[in-house]
């Protein structure tokens, strides 16, 4: 047992996870060809318009979809089904909490795919001022708040206000990068258009396309762009705090050096700084582990899965990874 | 008419002789006077009495890159071919030609440390100074040193470490630092050569973090003396001999971990020193704890632990990447009394009680070091707080003063003793 948690607690985070992720991607991108259906509460962004191809579909699809009906419906069965819609939704949530993110989500995937992109050209990452690192957090539960009332204004007027257009169903959908870019590894690249339809429509996808170059630019540039915008992670860190997988810190153990900070995609500086809280899964967080392995301090991070620690930091799990535990020298 | 053949001692020899005679005390103490000594310590005892009694240089034909503080980054030096030479220094005999040049009140260590240099009188003379601006002193003595002769340059260093700017800045300074070495060596910082000094340190690191367990065991086989100068060692020595030394020393603890081989009395308190560095041969405190039956299983100085433990992260192994950790290696985890707020080494020397199991903490100031002895109220009610007993002493260099230092020690030393027997 002791020699498994060591072997663990020694391996290299970022080989593995650079294989799960490709594991997951590949189910959730192409396992509709194997007849995998996962259903449709995913919480992460497994896309309805890769329509042959995905092995699942994501829950903002399907929540949208569901908020558009008129509200007397929801009083009877239908209420119940949405009810269970969202409990489903919770318990897939629940099992793996962020790490949808930082492990399965195919968008988080490919922005990972273009910062190792980036890292093999020497390009330095760029990063947010704390100040607008602090001011960007809002923006994600402002597209939460209108991917949910948006449908719901379709078929009931609010404060009186007159009801929106049809073309406004799923309106994140619409904006969402990964409408055009899931499908695109399937060799379906329909989804990069302009329509000019409607007014709604034309706003709607011209925002879509703007929103997938920038998703392209951003992510090369910032490590994990669109996380911190993105309304899945919102939706998802209200339900955060009973999930089974969790990220714990023992404060006293942490020397502030910093290390974890600087190894965050998403730059949480309360990683690093945060010496009184006990769970670190803070909005913004991945899950992605990568502070625990960046973690020089034996037992001070640690994945915690249901109670028990399957994952912490170690000197020598950290030593083993940075390389420094033989002294041969590398030339290249 | 007999005394012809008489030569008259110069003060470069008289300095010689006189430190000499200091290092050669602690040494032949180190030696002989404690039980069960190690072998594998001899390397280190020779190599101080080679550098220090024979005035043997060790970096013949390298350059040589003196620095006045702990936040100057050796691995950025080892990138670029020179040899990092820390310059703080604990002689007495320096003290004194030191005190005609600084204040009466100033520093032991910086009065040692510019007596030094005035002197002129090194076996390893570094080529060039660098000088962060940490402590008053040290940042006032650059000038000081410059006005010898010396080619020193300063390094800006923060005072705070909280702040997004203070990041910024330091990581500036340590661009600028890299930019003025590369100059001075005529050689371009690469990745390669960056990665593997990273690597480097690391593994050395590493060595000092697995000579730290063997003192968190109930049975410690090393002295904490020992260890203050296995790690002042690594001020100057080549490295790669140094990892050589430390990875036997390392094998024959683990032997004598195994044996239950102790250098320990049967109940000597444990005790994590903190304050200012002890250096080569101003042992004076550690020598007075461990002469009284106290071992040392830790310590939070400048001169040890902050040195070696916290280590370079990189993320991304490009060389913007990897000065940036190194940067943040230096400044984040630094604990440092200079800081303004220090609630960060509280909290350490806490943690060391804890992982070491100690039982009390004796925290030295040298008196001059006004930071550590302004810092000396606050962890003392930390130290209150969390019910761990602490013993706080001001001292210097002086041979002096030993008699009154070590009632005290050994009174504190018994306290402890005492409080352990009411808590069974």
């Amino acid at each position: 047992m002791s020699s498994l948690k060591k072997k663990i607690n020694n391996m290299n985070l970022i080989r593995f996870r650079f294989w799960f992720q490709i594991v997951a991607f590949v189910l959730i991108v192409y396992g509709g060809y194997a007849s995998l259906d996962l259903g449709d509460k995913l919480p992460t962004f497994a896309c309805v318009f890769n329509s042959e191809g995905t092995g699942g579909k994501c829950y903002i699809g399907m929540l949208q979809h569901d908020l558009k009906n008129p509200f007397e419906i929801f009083t009877g069965f239908a209420g119940y089904a949405f009810l269970i819609s969202l409990i489903m939704f919770m318990v897939w949530f629940w099992v793996l909490n962020k790490s949808w993110c930082g492990f399965v989500c195919p968008l988080g995937t490919m922005q990972d795919w273009l910062t190792a992109l980036r890292e093999k050209l020497k390009i330095r990452f760029s990063e947010y001022s704390w100040a607008s690192r602090s001011n960007i957090k809002s923006i994600k539960y402002i597209l939460l708040i209108l991917l949910l009332i948006i449908p719901v204004m379709i078929s009931n007027s609010i404060f009186g206000l007159p009801k929106l257009p049809n073309g406004l169903s799923m309106p994140f959908c619409d904006i969402c990068p990964g409408r055009m870019l899931i499908p695109a590894f399937t060799g379906n690249f329909n989804q990069f258009y302009i329509d000019f339809s409607s007014k709604t429509d034309l706003v709607m996808t011209t925002l879509g396309m703007i929103i997938v170059g920038l998703f392209l630019v951003g992510s090369f540039i910032k490590k994990r762009f669109f996380c911190y915008f993105c309304p899945m992670a919102a939706l998802q860190y209200i339900f955060s705090k009973p999930a089974l997988l969790k990220l714990y810190k023992d404060g006293a153990k942490c020397t502030k050096c910093g290390d974890c900070y600087r190894a965050c995609d998403m730059d949480i500086l309360e990683i690093a700084d945060d010496v009184t809280n006990k769970n670190l899964v803070t909005e913004d967080c991945i899950l992605c582990l990568k502070c625990v392995a960046a973690c020089p301090e034996d037992g001070c991070l640690e994945a915690n899965f249901t109670g028990i620690t399957i994952f912490e930091s170690t000197k020598e799990g950290f030593i083993l990874r940075m390389a420094m535990n033989k002294q041969k020298e590398s030339h290249e | 008419m007999s005394n012809i053949n008489h030569n008259i001692e110069s003060p470069k020899e008289k300095q010689n002789r006189h430190k000499a005679m200091e290092a050669i005390k602690l040494l032949n103490t180190l030696r002989e006077d404690f039980k069960a000594p190690i072998k594998s310590m001899e390397y280190f005892y020779d190599l101080f009495e080679r550098v220090h009694c024979k005035h043997e240089s060790l970096h013949d034909g390298k350059t040589k890159i003196g620095t006045m503080c702990i936040q100057i980054p050796s691995e950025i030096i080892y990138a670029l071919d020179g040899v990092p030479v820390r310059l703080c220094n604990g002689f007495y005999t320096d003290d004194e030609i030191g005190s005609d040049l600084m204040p009466q009140k100033a520093c032991p260590l910086i009065k040692a440390t510019v007596g030094h240099f005035a002197s002129g009188n090194f076996t390893d003379k570094p080529d060039i100074v660098f000088s962060p601006t940490t402590c008053d002193q040290k940042t006032k003595a650059g000038t000081t040193i410059e006005s010898f002769g010396y080619k020193l340059i300063d390094i800006d260093f923060p005072r705070t470490k909280e702040s997004e700017a203070s990041r910024e800045y330091w990581r500036r300074s340590v661009k600028q630092f890299a930019v003025e070495l590369s100059k001075f060596q005529g050689k371009k910082l690469n990745r390669t050569d960056l990665r593997n000094a990273i690597k480097k340190i690391g593994y050395a690191q590493s060595l000092y973090h697995k000579l730290s367990d063997f003192r968190k065991k109930e049975i410690v086989p090393i002295l904490g003396l020992d260890v203050f100068l296995v790690t002042n060692a690594f001020f100057f020595d080549k490295i790669d001999n140094w990892i050589e030394a430390t990875e036997k020393l390392i094998s024959e603890l683990e032997i004598r971990a195994k044996e239950k081989i102790t250098v320990t009395g049967k109940a000597s308190p444990r005790i994590v020193y903190t304050g200012s560095p002890p250096i080569f041969p101003n042992y004076k405190i550690p020598q007075i704890i461990e002469e009284s039956d106290g071992i040392i299983v830790a310590d939070e100085t400048c001169s040890s632990n902050r040195m070696f433990n916290d280590m370079v992260a990189v993320d991304e192994w490009n060389i913007y990447d990897m000065m940036d950790s190194i940067s943040d290696k230096y400044l984040k985890a630094c604990t440092c009394p200079i800081f303004t707020k220090n609630e960060d080494r509280i909290r350490r020397v806490v943690q060391l009680v804890k992982e070491y199991k100690a039982e009390g903490v004796i925290y030295q100031a040298f008196a001059g070091c006004t930071v550590y002895e302004m810092e000396q109220r606050s962890v003392l009610e930390a130290m209150e707080k969390e019910g761990i007993p602490i013993l706080y002493l001001e001292s210097d260099y002086s041979p002096s003063q030993g008699g009154q230092l070590s009632t005290r020690v050994e009174a504190f030393i018994e306290s402890l003793k005492t409080r352990r027997r009411k808590k069974k």
